[in-house]
């Protein structure tokens, strides 16, 4: 961990004390006053968004004009001809659910890109197993300790910052768990020493800490109080307080809404941070699932206009961040007896960037007839998730090894 | 009656006997490595306790060293606080048939629903989440039903309160390491309601008993058959099943496939016995899935195919097919027949249960188990890095005495290396034993402990929740990084300023209610309290300067403040009505010795006290043991 730290060389610790009296944090005497300019080029910000739940693939990015599937889920379908809440056309074959109409414009500017069929080579059709699988980057190991995305940051090559791997959650996924350094915090404004009620009292409470963590004889706990308190230091949160996206830039008020508004101001404040996770839940639609409008409906356009907030806010960071959704499973191709659909197989996922090459509909779907079907009844998985999320590590993050990143895995890259 | 009872202290007495050929003497060796008596239980409450309580060093001084570590190897001290404590959770004692059927998430509870027909399909498909989530609750009023997170609420709360309160300390300690080493999580569904009695039933009996008996028992248990995946592991090499399959018409759904399932099987020598170096192969992970073929639960749910299968069983036919033991089902229609080769030992086909019970022993029993399991022992109480030589000596023990894990103790015990002054204090403690000792040395009084898991979640430690097999990892660099840390200072801030709803601290009564005369006397006195045993002249003598800063300054702070309005201020200052309560009350009745104060001024000397207390705590010294 010591060794991998490059931005901590500067030494002098300017630290909280300074200029005490009347002011309201010691955040404000720190804020802005350092600026660590790291000592490589990092390539990007990938930000992942999982969709926990499984989201229903064949209801985002409808393959409307295959006749089965108006058969086989006559409550769901949806086509570009229907006269209320018609689908976007993408390509004469596949069809975006109206709720992604913010993120339509970025389909036909050609930087965002659709990639279905996608899923796990292992057939699991357990929320709990398949997440497991996927965040581990390994579908047929279930005891490899690390995620994916914290192998991706050891393998970009450079030194990492605290701020290299950032999950916008409450505990740090599966996919980042592992050897190298990530964060989980819920809320930027939440990552200070504070006393509620008496921020005189935090900054003192700083200034005490700092110093004893500085003193102790155990390394570990010296040099990750060090860091800690460096970490603070980086993070600018008058800029979190009194944060204003651009204009245009409405995040919807959701925890998915708010977590990429939060990686929006780490994107700004460019303290190296090349992942960043979030999350969206509430994709489990076995009840009620609803077509123009419903449960499904409400979540995608949460979904969407949360992403397109996100990339209006990134305007002039555009370049250097690439945004990519991942979801465990696909649900069955037929509607069950509850108006929703159950647990199956593959699924669909979006990619995001100025240098995506989008506008396009990535797939090897074939016809959904029954005999089709995997075991009768699901999307068939043609795409291995590790295709493209290995091919996204490497055009994206720079990650060469990608047998490091993905053991076991000797299938194709799909470069998007 | 009397000579019955005679024969059974007969009976015992022989047994033990028998058992003394492999029972170990205990003997600590602390003075050879130097440390005094006091050194050594300071040491022994830091590791075989979750942290002592205020004056407990002296407890253990009195009444012996050796008694103490007897007692806790006994678990048998009564539990009187912690059932009084855990009297109100009524889901503690249920049974897995009565928790499955009374805690239901929503899907369920809709099914149920439209089988009864309280809603119909139609009114479903129209109806917005809103409007029917008000039928729901009423249905689930009626029907005595509740939610699952009601039932996880008890089960992490359990945890909590028996690990501040219970007398047995090391059977708390020993239940979460086995918990975690045979991890399962109630972030998987379909174990989640099995999760307390799988603690309850299969891990806290044996946590000191034999190595064997928790495997099997952890094995056959519902949480870990489903968590693993076992219970839908089939195969259809069996002529029962072959019959059955030829007679059932064209779209049963006895027709399908079985499917064997490996994760159990390759979990259960790579994390459970014999460690991923063990020397198994591939070939082996097979052989062991297919041995556990058919193993599997009983089906609980009224609604199920439950009935059938008990009517069945009545039958001939049904006892060969299917046998329970508790809420174990042996499906021997689904078991493999043929023969097997597990690790180069052969077993004949048709083996049954028996099989799979041999197998299991088979693993218990191997080598490789013996130095895995005793490497992950001393990880646990001795240090990160256990030398060789204790796992080898801690491992024969384990073999000698037939995977008795207290002996194995005892030897980790008799050790020098357990003593080594290296050894003291280099371990962190993970974020929960981290809040438990915090609650522990605070003598705190735990009324609710919902604000600590979060606490505890924040710090990197959702407890029942690691998704892995492979358990929470117990080494120092997994729970200390830089978000982390900062999350254990503001739990020390939070905990030291009363700032934690349904956990009372009454920090002056930890001083005999005596209060500190100055900041130095406050950084003193409670490092003493909160860290017995340490010289803590350094850290003192640095800190004070930076406290005494603070409190020139919220002494004019609040001289300002109290200008507006005093009430508050002492809010603002103590964060605690409970506190506030008490400094009031005392001021009133007895009157100090030195005057009479303002409120606001006790108020501002205990901000002071919360606030050196809440520094220990967010130490680095008090994030060691």
């Amino acid at each position: 961990m010591a060794n991998r730290r490059a931005f901590m060389k500067s030494g002098a610790m300017a630290v909280f004390a300074t200029g005490l009296g009347g002011i309201p944090s010691f955040i404000a005497a720190a804020a802005g006053e350092r600026k660590i300019i790291p000592p490589y080029k990092k390539a990007k910000t990938l930000v992942c968004i999982f969709q926990r739940g499984a989201m229903d693939g064949l209801m985002a990015v409808t393959p409307y004009a295959d006749p089965n599937l108006k058969l086989l889920r006559p409550g769901l379908y949806m086509s570009p001809a229907q006269t209320e809440g018609k689908l976007f056309d993408l390509d004469g074959k596949f069809g975006l659910h109206p709720s992604l109409g913010s993120l339509s414009t970025y389909f036909t500017e050609g930087r965002m890109a659709v990639v279905h069929g996608v899923g796990s080579p292992n057939k699991t059709r357990s929320h709990f197993d398949a997440q497991d699988y996927m965040e581990s980057g390994t579908p047929n190991s279930k005891s490899t300790a690390s995620g994916w995305l914290n192998r991706a940051v050891g393998l970009t090559g450079h030194d990492a910052t605290p701020f290299s791997a950032v999950s916008l959650t409450a505990a740090l996924p599966r996919a980042m768990q592992g050897d190298h350094d990530a964060l989980a915090i819920n809320n930027l404004e939440e990552f200070m020493i504070q006393m509620k009620g008496n921020p005189l009292a935090g900054n003192m409470a700083a200034n005490s800490f700092e110093q004893l963590y500085d003193q102790t004889s155990n390394q570990l706990l010296k040099q990750s109080g060090k860091e800690s308190f460096e970490a603070m230091q980086m993070l600018d949160l008058k800029l979190v307080k009194n944060y204003t996206p651009v204009s245009g830039a409405i995040y919807p008020n959701s925890p998915l809404g708010k977590s990429l508004k939060q990686i929006a101001m780490l994107v700004k404040m460019n303290i190296g941070m090349e992942v960043a996770f979030a999350e969206s839940g509430g994709w489990d639609t076995h009840f009620n699932q609803g077509t123009t409008n419903g449960s499904f409906a409400r979540n995608l356009k949460d979904f969407s206009d949360s992403i397109a907030a996100f990339w209006k806010d990134m305007e002039g960071y555009q370049d250097d961040v690439t945004v990519m959704t991942m979801t465990e499973f696909g649900r069955t191709v037929h509607q069950n007896g509850t108006g929703g659909t159950d647990h199956g197989r593959a699924s669909c996922l979006f990619v995001l960037g100025n240098d995506v090459r989008g506008g396009k509909v990535y797939h090897k779907m074939g016809a959904l007839d029954k005999a089709s079907l995997e075991d009768n009844r699901d999307l068939p998985v043609t795409t291995d998730f590790r295709s493209v999320f290995g091919a996204v590590a490497k055009k994206h993050l720079n990650v060469v090894d990608t047998a490091k990143l993905f053991p076991g895995y000797e299938g194709d890259m799909l470069y998007l | 009656m009397r000579y019955f009872l005679l024969i059974f202290i007969f009976i015992s007495l022989a047994f033990s006997v028998v058992e003394f050929s492999t029972e170990q003497r205990l003997q600590m060796p602390y003075r050879k490595e130097g440390l005094s008596e006091r050194e050594a239980a300071e040491h022994l409450l830091s590791r075989l306790s979750f942290g002592g309580r205020p004056g407990e060093a002296e407890k253990l001084l009195s009444m012996g060293l050796e008694k103490w570590v007897q007692q806790q190897l006994g678990q048998s001290l009564p539990g009187t606080e912690v059932e009084k404590r855990l009297s109100d959770f009524d889901a503690l004692s249920l049974d897995n048939e009565t928790i499955v059927n009374r805690y239901l998430n929503a899907g369920q509870v809709l099914r149920m629903m439209q089988k009864n027909g309280t809603l119909s399909r139609d009114s479903m498909a129209k109806l917005e989440k809103a409007d029917y989530r008000k039928d729901v609750l009423k249905l689930m009023q009626q029907q005595g039903l509740k939610p699952p997170q009601e039932l996880n609420r008890q089960l992490f709360a359990q945890k909590l309160i028996r690990a501040v309160y219970s007398e047995n300390q090391l059977q708390e300690l020993m239940t979460d390491f086995w918990f975690n080493h045979f991890n399962v999580s109630v972030t998987k569904g379909q174990s989640q309601p099995f999760v307390l009695t799988y603690e309850r039933d299969a891990i806290r009996p044996h946590t000191l008993g034999k190595f064997e008996s928790l495997l099997k028992a952890t094995a056959q248990h519902p949480a870990m058959l489903f968590y693993l995946d076992n219970a839908s592991s089939g195969s259809d090499n069996n002529q029962m099943n072959q019959r059955i399959k030829k007679m059932a018409p064209a779209n049963s759904k006895l027709k399908r496939a079985a499917g064997l399932n490996e994760n159990y099987a390759r979990e259960v020598m790579e994390l459970h016995t014999l460690g991923v170096d063990g020397g198994y192969v591939q070939a082996d992970v097979t052989e062991v899935a297919r041995a556990l073929t058919g193993w599997t639960v009983r089906p609980m749910m009224k609604d199920g195919y439950g009935g059938r299968l008990s009517k069945l069983q009545q039958s001939r036919l049904g006892k060969n097919m299917a046998t329970t033991e508790g809420d174990f089902l042996f499906l021997a229609v689904r078991h493999d027949q043929g023969e097997k080769t597990v690790l180069g030992k052969k077993y004949t086909s048709n083996g049954g249960l028996n099989e799979g019970l041999e197998v299991l022993h088979q693993l218990a029993s191997h080598p490789s188990t013996a130095r895995f399991i005793c490497k992950k022992i001393a990880t646990r109480f001795v240090s990160d890095t256990p030398s060789v030589a204790l796992v080898t000596a801690m491992a024969a023990v384990f073999t000698q005495s037939g995977g008795d894990i207290k002996q194995t103790m005892i030897a980790m015990l008799n050790s020098r290396e357990f003593w080594k002054k290296e050894v003291l204090r280099s371990k962190i403690k993970s974020p929960f034993e981290l809040v438990v000792s915090a609650i522990r040395a605070t003598n705190a009084d735990l009324r609710n402990t919902n604000q600590l898991n979060d606490w505890c979640a924040r710090m990197g430690q959702k407890i029942y929740s690691y998704a892995a097999p492979t358990g929470f990892p117990d080494k120092a660099s997994f729970w200390v990084n830089t978000g982390s840390l900062l999350n254990r200072m503001n739990f020390g801030l939070a905990i030291g300023a009363q700032r934690i709803p349904g956990v009372a601290v009454n920090l002056l009564a930890l001083n005999n209610n005596h209060e500190p005369e100055s900041i130095e006397d406050a950084l003193k006195t409670y490092s003493a309290i909160l860290l017995p045993g340490r010289n803590q002249t350094e850290n003192i003598n640095r800190l004070t300067n930076l406290v005494r800063d603070e409190s020139l300054q919220s002494r004019l702070d609040k001289a300002l403040a109290s200008t507006q309005s005093a009430s508050t201020t002492q809010e603002d200052m103590t964060g605690g009505a409970d506190m506030m309560g008490d400094v009031m009350a005392r001021s009133k009745g007895k009157g100090k010795g030195e005057g009479k104060k303002i409120p606001a001024m006790e108020a501002a000397v205990s901000g002071q006290v919360a606030h050196v207390v809440g520094i220990i705590i967010g130490s680095p010294e008090f994030q060691r043991k």
